[in-house]
């Protein structure tokens, strides 16, 4: 598409107003052109006061929690096969358990596919290094987790065997430590008698812990809200 | 708002200065907001939700007009949001504003689910019942939802041709080959009055812009 062809199509392109073909046409030539970069902004200050100018509706409360939700979802949990293990102690269990539940994950929707596919080679590539360190976390409740990390490769998994429903209301949030300061690393909900593993890629040298502590479903919080529950020292 | 839950659980504290959780980081500066897009880019979860409070009300509102169903614009705010969440690396703070480039995201998104709506109903978009005035009740009804008085008065100043065509094309979602469908005119018409129609409101609407 000339510039020309461009730059006569530019008002209808910042309304939405073209076909595919010639949207993605204008889209393509845009990334050369100063002079219809310029001009786009300027008609996208127009439609920007289109947009504003309908009448205001607070939209329900229940769209915050799903829109927090959805960019806290973990897709790359990983779910055990039911009845394997109870209470995994040694990294050699955990890598039984990866392999069994590769055989599992495989036949899920292809959507998550390629997230939980990357989570498992990165699990079964912590599991084969000889620097990759075990903590079992404990705390007020009793449960059965721990978490393997490989600090030289910055990879790590949480693996929760046997720790009980948070409730309906309630999400379990893994938080790394790194000085008074925890990061949030999703939110999990155990499944009953159903070992997961949570992938966790960091730099483990800037985190002197791991903490699990209940917060509010479905998308848990910023910052912690409540003492956890377990804690791991890294 | 509790400030201090304790993290020191079991026998072994690791250290005082872990055992503080410290909360509410940041929550209260006043960010700029391209800032705050360069923060979600870089996945900062606070920044995000600084960004829903403020644009939450203004793209519901907007899906909401175009779609005119609360259930609908609920599922595609919920898309635009992600969508930002994914795209914020996108926005270029040289090429305009951090809100020009939020609300312009909405409208594509929304007009994107408008469409695939009409798709499904098999809407007839030339013939039928749509009368001899083609865009008339849907530019009436739309003027009727545009409530800000600089834009309505704005929008005022445009031929009745130019107005219906800009009308038709943000508010109802339709590209300029269908609006020329509707109308039953030629094609180059509907796109000379969208183009003669937006410089003219830039004109009125863009601060510091001369009419051209």
């Amino acid at each position: 598409m000339t510039h020309e062809q461009a730059s006569e199509l530019l008002a209808a392109f910042a309304l939405h107003a073209l076909d595919r073909d010639e949207e993605q046409a204008v889209s393509a030539h845009m990334q050369s052109c100063a002079q219809c970069q310029d001009e786009l902004a300027s008609l996208r200050e127009v439609t920007e006061q289109l947009g504003s100018a309908v009448g205001q509706v607070s939209p329900p409360p229940r769209l915050r929690e799903a829109v927090l939700a959805g960019i806290r979802s973990r897709p790359d949990v990983i779910t055990l096969r039911r009845g394997w293990v109870v209470g995994v102690a040694a990294a050699a269990a955990v890598l039984l358990l990866v392999l069994a539940g590769l055989g599992v994950s495989l036949s899920r929707q292809l959507t998550a596919l390629s997230a939980r596919l990357a989570a498992q080679e990165r699990v079964l590539a912590l599991l084969a290094a000889p620097s990759a360190r075990s903590v079992p976390l404990t705390g007020t409740v009793a449960a059965a987790v721990r978490f393997v990390y490989d600090p030289d490769r910055g990879l790590g998994a949480l693996v929760v065997s046997d720790l009980r429903d948070p409730g309906r209301e309630s999400v379990y949030q893994l938080w790394l430590i790194a000085g008074a300061q925890p990061e949030s690393a999703g939110v999990f909900r155990p499944l009953p008698g159903q070992p997961i593993v949570l992938p966790v890629t960091a730099d483990f040298s800037r985190y002197q812990a791991v903490a699990i502590s209940v917060e509010r479903a479905p998308s848990g919080a910023l910052q912690p809200t409540t003492t956890p529950v377990l804690l791991g020292k890294l | 708002m509790r400030t201090g839950a304790s993290l020191a659980v079991g026998e072994r504290p690791i250290r005082p200065s872990a055992v503080e959780w410290q909360m509410e980081r940041g929550a209260t500066q006043a960010d700029h907001e391209a800032t705050l897009l360069a923060r979600i880019a870089r996945r900062d979860a606070t920044a995000f939700e600084t960004l829903y409070d403020r644009y939450s009300r203004a793209i519901y509102s907007l899906a909401l007009r175009l779609l005119g169903n609360p259930q609908a614009a609920q599922e595609v705010a919920q898309e635009i949001f992600l969508h930002i969440w994914r795209g914020a690396g996108e926005f270029i703070p040289a090429r305009g504003s951090a809100r020009s480039w939020v609300l312009s995201l909405a409208h594509h998104r929304t007009v994107d689910a408008l469409r695939r709506q009409r798709v499904r109903a098999v809407e007839p978009l030339a013939e039928g019942d749509l009368g001899a005035g083609g865009g008339a009740d849907v530019v009436d009804q739309a003027l009727r939802g545009v409530e800000g008085a600089t834009v309505r008065s704005a929008l005022m100043t445009l031929s009745p041709e130019q107005r219906e065509a800009i009308v038709l094309a943000y508010y109802g979602g339709y590209t300029q080959q269908e609006i020329a469908n509707r109308l039953r005119i030629p094609l180059g018409t509907v796109k000379t009055r969208i183009r003669d129609g937006m410089q003219r409101l830039r004109g009125q609407l863009v601060q510091g812009e001369e009419e051209r």
